[in-house]
């Protein structure tokens, strides 16, 4: 049986959990600490934390949020936004995070994914691709939170960022993000039969079965964020529809 | 005849940054200064009478109170605090009594785009206050392929209507007059989509015209009924050297540039007459809901369907609003060379009215991404800019170059900068004041 991770995402702005739909239209939800513990509590495999604001302002300023959550959240936590260097990846990793997600700055000089995973280790570097359909089949990495394309094939960008040293992929699809339609499966089974690390699932979770046919598609872990924000349900469903589906799952 | 003259360049030593005298081109405020709530200029036009609108045209523009606070700032204010929402739900329930029909004949108008909130307005007349709307849509110059997906989405979600799509010759031709003589390269698209609901209203007698978000007058639950009869004034004015499409006179465009009458039927307005006789009224549905444009994409995704653009938009970061023309690029770029207010300062002075960003985030919004050149669609721009012999002999006759390309362009753009905004330094343009000047000036 395989095993896969479900891990509540927190979009965060300046002191909010903010959640757009296409990435777009961001709207405030709440104070991102209560949301976090409380993923935590609800048996979360891990966390992810990710700046939408970061690459405005050319910085992650999720320290404080991070220092804080490690206070109360016992399971890993991945990092992204804004991260540009070795020392911008260590100081979100001496705030408390496990690992850091990139892209903007990957895109930009994919050499950065190979510093990092050489000094931090592969297993603490994830490559966060935002994918967009161009055409069936194909898909285009942007960047900049869903705003800006990088001209970069999805799937062979996947396959560098591996190359280069990416020990996990985060694959957010930009069409579904926030609509609550489902994954765009074509992609995940794309990029998973593509690459030989563990690939996140995010972007298009409506309802739990959505998670099992992210699963089934050969992805290793599946995001949440709407579904969870808006205590459409709860993680112990999702891992419910997993188990159900035939799946395994950490138990709490 | 009339010529339109290639554009000159400019006299640089009036842009020097020690130039003294700095004039402030189109009335605008000679001093600048930036709202302390948003991020909007004292230089923002209101909207005016476009028919009269020629170079020589002196703009009002957005007031400031005595707090530097502007009055789109305050009327957010008061949707926040004072309105009672309940009251006016309640005036529009009775407003939709009154003209409700159940006779199978439409009950009211809504124009739009298809965009999120001429979806918002459609749909929520329709299915929570039981209306049965006729919409109608004047088309983009050139619909970006997301705009018109979003405009065959609201009409897929239970729609039916009427898109005017005006000759396409004669709208380029305006259009490049606008913009050579007024750097307005919109103009005719707004022409023609205040005068198409009224006549619409008229020809299918629906007395009831309900437009979304009204652009400032939350105050007022019916539309000034006397803008109407003003624009018609001008039209009806015996004297065809008044009136003005693309800054150029009627009498000019039909001497001059081989128009005729029956080419400037759409820009014409409805005859204010009919339309008092057919007791047609004109709401804005932002009166009596209050409007949140953030809000109105959330409900067009859930109801329709309704997609982002698939990357940011020129100038700005914003891939929800505005984004059916591929022309809206040069036309925020053009308001950014005008008044020195880029597409960003729009957006983000919006979302921070309606609390979805911070002060401090839409400065670094505008400061990034204001002023930004719109290459994505230029090329086609340009040819859809240029008026080739072939396809316009007599008007292309009128200019001294009628093809239209990027150097013109942005020679012309110099030509619309004024000295009050712009300084011109080591070969490039900056803005004298800037909102992000403001921590300097601080400082």
């Amino acid at each position: 049986m395989r095993h896969i991770r479900l891990i509540p995402r927190l979009d965060i702005k300046g002191p909010n959990l903010i959640k757009g739909v296409h990435l777009e239209g961001l709207r405030v939800v709440g104070d991102p600490h209560g949301y976090a513990v409380r993923y935590y509590e609800q048996g979360a495999d891990e966390l992810l934390f990710m700046d939408a604001v970061a690459s405005l302002y050319g910085r992650n300023q999720l320290s404080h949020i991070i220092e804080r959550a490690v206070q109360h959240v016992f399971v890993p936590i991945t990092v992204g936004g804004g991260i540009r260097s070795l020392d911008d990846a260590r100081q979100v990793l001496r705030a408390g995070a496990d690992k850091i997600a990139i892209n903007t700055a990957a895109i930009a000089r994919p050499e950065l994914v190979s510093e990092l995973a050489q000094h931090l280790g592969a297993q603490c570097v994830v490559v966060s691709i935002e994918a967009k359909e161009q055409s069936p089949g194909h898909w285009e990495a942007y960047t900049d939170n869903g705003r800006e394309r990088s001209g970069r094939d999805v799937v062979a960008w996947a396959q560098q960022a591996v190359a280069l040293g990416a020990g996990e992929l985060l694959i957010t699809s930009v069409d579904r993000e926030g609509t609550r339609r489902g994954f765009d499966v074509a992609l995940l089974a794309a990029v998973a039969a593509a690459v030989n690390v563990p690939v996140i699932a995010s972007g298009g979770m409506g309802q739990p079965a959505h998670a099992l046919a992210a699963a089934q598609a050969g992805v290793d872990a599946v995001a949440a964020a709407d579904l969870l924000h808006y205590q459409r349900c709860s993680v112990a469903d999702i891992k419910q529809a997993l188990s159900s589906g035939g799946m395994a799952v950490r138990k709490v | 005849m009339m010529r339109i003259p290639r554009p000159k360049p400019v006299d640089y030593s009036r842009f020097a940054s020690a130039a003294t005298s700095r004039e402030a081109k189109y009335g605008l405020p000679g001093h600048v200064a930036f709202c302390q709530r948003c991020v909007i200029s004292n230089q923002r036009p209101n909207s005016a009478v476009e028919f009269s609108h020629t170079i020589e045209s002196k703009k009002a523009t957005i007031h400031f109170d005595e707090q530097g606070v502007c009055d789109a700032c305050r009327l957010s204010e008061r949707k926040r605090q004072t309105i009672d929402w309940e009251a006016r739900d309640r005036e529009l329930r009775e407003l939709c009594d009154r003209f409700r029909r159940h006779d199978g004949g439409y009950d009211c108008l809504v124009p739009g785009s298809g965009g999120k909130d001429s979806f918002y307005a459609a749909h929520i007349l329709k299915h929570r206050y039981g209306m049965h709307p006729l919409t109608c849509t004047w088309a983009p110059h050139i619909y970006t392929s997301w705009g018109w997906q979003n405009f065959q989405s609201w009409i897929h979600a239970g729609f039916d209507n009427y898109l005017m799509t005006p000759n396409g010759r004669v709208h380029r031709l305006l259009t490049r007059l606008a913009v050579d003589v007024l750097l307005h390269p919109f103009q005719p698209f707004i022409l023609g989509q205040k005068n198409l609901a009224p006549k619409m209203a008229a020809l299918h007698d629906i007395p009831l015209v309900i437009y979304g978000e009204n652009e400032a007058e939350y105050g007022n639950p019916i539309a000034d009924a006397g803008q109407s009869r003003r624009d018609w004034n001008y039209f009806a004015a015996s004297d065809q050297s008044k009136i003005h499409l693309g800054g150029v006179s009627v009498a000019s465009l039909k001497s001059d540039f081989g128009l005729d009458d029956n080419d400037l039927q759409p820009y014409l307005p409805a005859d204010p007459e009919q339309i008092k006789q057919k007791k047609i009224e004109v709401h804005y549905l932002g009166y009596y809901l209050k409007w949140h444009p953030q809000s109105c994409y959330y409900y067009a995704v859930e109801h329709g369907g309704f997609q982002a653009s698939p990357e940011r938009t020129p100038g700005t970061y914003s891939k929800y609003n505005s984004i059916d023309d591929r022309i809206d690029d040069l036309h925020y770029y053009t308001t950014g060379i005008k008044f020195g207010i880029g597409r960003a300062t729009y957006d983000a002075a919006q979302e921070i009215r309606s609390g979805d960003i911070t002060r401090e985030e839409g400065v670094a919004l505008v400061k990034r991404f204001d002023h930004e050149f719109p290459d994505r669609f230029a090329d086609e721009l340009w040819r859809y800019l240029s008026l080739p012999e072939n396809e316009f002999p007599v008007a292309s006759r009128c200019f001294d170059q009628p093809i239209m390309d990027k150097d013109y362009f942005m020679a012309l753009c110099d030509q619309f900068r004024s000295p009050h905004l712009w300084e011109y330094d080591q070969g490039g343009w900056r803005l004298r004041h800037a909102v992000w000047h403001e921590d300097r000036a601080a400082a």
